[in-house]
């Protein structure tokens, strides 16, 4: 067992996500991406908003390494993960938290169950399962119901109890990929707020939404992205005219 | 590994044989099925094993003497030979007793003997049993080689042909098992797929908060290797007894001029339950092995 150094108390650390001329061709000749550079810097907060197919979900999948660039680099904690060996995914992926527009949890486990799996897999030792998981839940306040299944829980719970899953092992960055894409307004808003929270705590956030309303009152900095390429990067933007 | 995480394993896969009971019974049905057959051709190959050991435990040699040795040499040859290696016990005969063995072998025309007129033209000799078949040449060799000795026989054609025999039955019946084999894990391994095909989601969700590859695989091989070890049970059990039944019935029945009977139960049984128990075993954790490649590719 190895660690990645995700402590890192270097100056360079401020640029925590960096894409060097990253261009993304898929086998069939699709160019998903053409030349990308983007920096991210610790703490911070981005939408990264643009039409379907525009590109986005190909950014979080090279950022989960679950995909690799055509061509150029990308910078975590200034290490290069392109060049990561199959065995070193898990241990970068421990870093980054995930939650989905379909929350992805486990039916048959309970929300308690679905939050310490995810350290159990990570062979965590169960006092500090024991420790941490109340923390999280009543941090996305779920605390009283642990014990339910997420089939008793509404769509804006089961987020939550997903965020929970994603925030346990305290990863320095959340990637979410639509999460309000399933939800109502009054939901999303609650989702949106437990973000801010967890974000003010110091976990960096990158966010893909197609949801005009929430980056335009969230007031943060804005990555557009169509046909493969930047077209806006705002500090506090809004969604604008694309799309 | 840590014994917390083989607690996990453990737990996860009674979990899922539990929740996956259908898909589970399946497999375990397959596993049984393989089993049975495996187990058959095993029994059949101890079977030809017993059978020609049986044979080539009869082979003996014939060492005729030159006419007129005291009783002494005799004895000394007789112990001479008993040190060769491969010589499992030697028998004198006699003369006399050469000749009445030959009347009574000869049964209604012994009668041809009286033309004999008391004359006995048999030599003495030694009737050598061998402890091992494939040294006769060997031994013939080493017989020969001690003085007063007239002649050693020996069914040497007819050796070598049971020997190419049992060696060729052996071998094909070891091949035949190493085949069944690869095709039971072939058939558990796309069984144990179809489990894996509904719990794809749960590999991705192990996959995307950071599991290594050893970790998402583990449990899938344990719940493998229950299925295959309560595969093996079910399938000692209705082969114990069918054996058990068959050797009873075959027991000490005459084929012809040839007395036929199968290996006993209480020999056998002991090492079909360990070779099903380590075979399930094997065909459970590689057909999970095999099946949860593909999807551990996340």
């Amino acid at each position: 067992m190895f660690n990645l150094p995700w402590n890192c108390y270097s100056k360079g650390c401020d640029k925590l996500i960096q894409f060097r001329n990253v261009s993304k061709e898929f086998p069939d000749g699709n160019k998903v991406l053409r030349n990308i550079n983007l920096t991210i810097n610790n703490g911070e907060f981005v939408f990264l908003v643009g039409s379907s197919g525009a590109g986005k979900s190909t950014i979080i999948k090279l950022l989960l390494k679950e995909i690799e660039p055509t061509t150029g680099s990308i910078m975590v904690n200034e290490k290069d993960i392109t060049k990561y060996k199959r065995r070193e995914i898990p241990f970068h992926r421990r870093n980054i938290g995930v939650v989905f527009q379909d929350f992805r949890l486990l039916q048959e486990k309970t929300v308690y169950e679905n939050v310490a799996f995810a350290m159990e897999v990570i062979e965590a030792p169960p006092k500090e399962i024991r420790r941490q998981v109340p923390i999280v839940l009543s941090m996305v306040g779920l605390s009283k119901k642990a014990g339910l299944y997420p089939s008793q829980l509404s769509g804006g719970e089961q987020q939550r109890v997903s965020l929970a899953r994603a925030m346990v092992n305290s990863p320095s960055i959340l990637i979410a990929d639509e999460p309000t894409g399933n939800l109502d307004p009054e939901m999303s808003w609650d989702i949106m707020k437990t973000l801010s929270e967890i974000n003010q705590r110091g976990t960096t956030i990158l966010m893909a939404t197609h949801a005009r309303e929430i980056v335009d009152g969230m007031k943060k900095r804005v990555v557009a992205v169509e046909s493969g390429i930047i077209t806006r990067d705002e500090k506090r933007g809004g969604y604008g005219n694309e799309a | 590994m840590k014994l917390r995480t083989g607690k996990f394993f453990i737990r996860e896969g009674f979990r899922s044989l539990k929740r996956n009971r259908t898909m589970s019974a399946a497999a375990t049905t397959s596993v049984v099925a393989a089993l049975l057959v495996i187990g058959i051709f095993f029994l059949i190959m101890l079977n030809i094993d017993y059978a020609a050991t049986k044979l080539e435990s009869q082979i003996e040699m014939m060492v005729y003497l030159n006419d007129g040795l005291s009783e002494n040499i005799i004895n000394t040859m007789s112990t001479e030979i008993k040190s060769i290696n491969g010589v499992k016990a030697v028998e004198f005969i006699s003369k006399d007793v050469a000749l009445k063995n030959l009347e009574k072998n000869w049964g209604e025309n012994s009668y041809l003997l009286e033309g004999l007129d008391g004359d006995n033209p048999l030599p003495d000799s030694f009737l050598i049993t061998l402890s091992d078949p494939n040294q006769a040449s060997g031994v013939a060799l080493s017989v020969s080689a001690i003085s007063n000795i007239e002649k050693v026989v020996y069914g040497k054609e007819e050796l070598a042909k049971l020997l190419s025999t049992t060696y060729v039955l052996r071998m094909s019946s070891l091949v035949i098992i190493l085949i069944l084999l690869f095709i039971s894990i072939f058939i558990i391994a796309n069984t144990i797929k179809l489990t894996l095909y509904a719990r794809r989601r749960e590999i991705g969700i192990m996959k995307f908060v950071g599991a290594t590859d050893w970790f998402v695989r583990m449990p899938f091989i344990i719940e493998g290797i229950i299925v295959g070890i309560i595969g093996a049970v079910s399938a000692s059990i209705v082969l114990g007894a069918a054996y058990y039944y068959c050797a009873g019935i075959v027991k000490n029945q005459m084929i012809g001029f040839m007395s036929i009977s199968l290996m006993p139960f209480n020999q056998i049984i002991t090492s079909m339950v360990m070779l099903l128990i380590i075979v399930g075993i094997l065909i459970g954790a590689i057909g999970s092995l095999i099946s949860v490649r593909k999807f551990i590719r996340v």
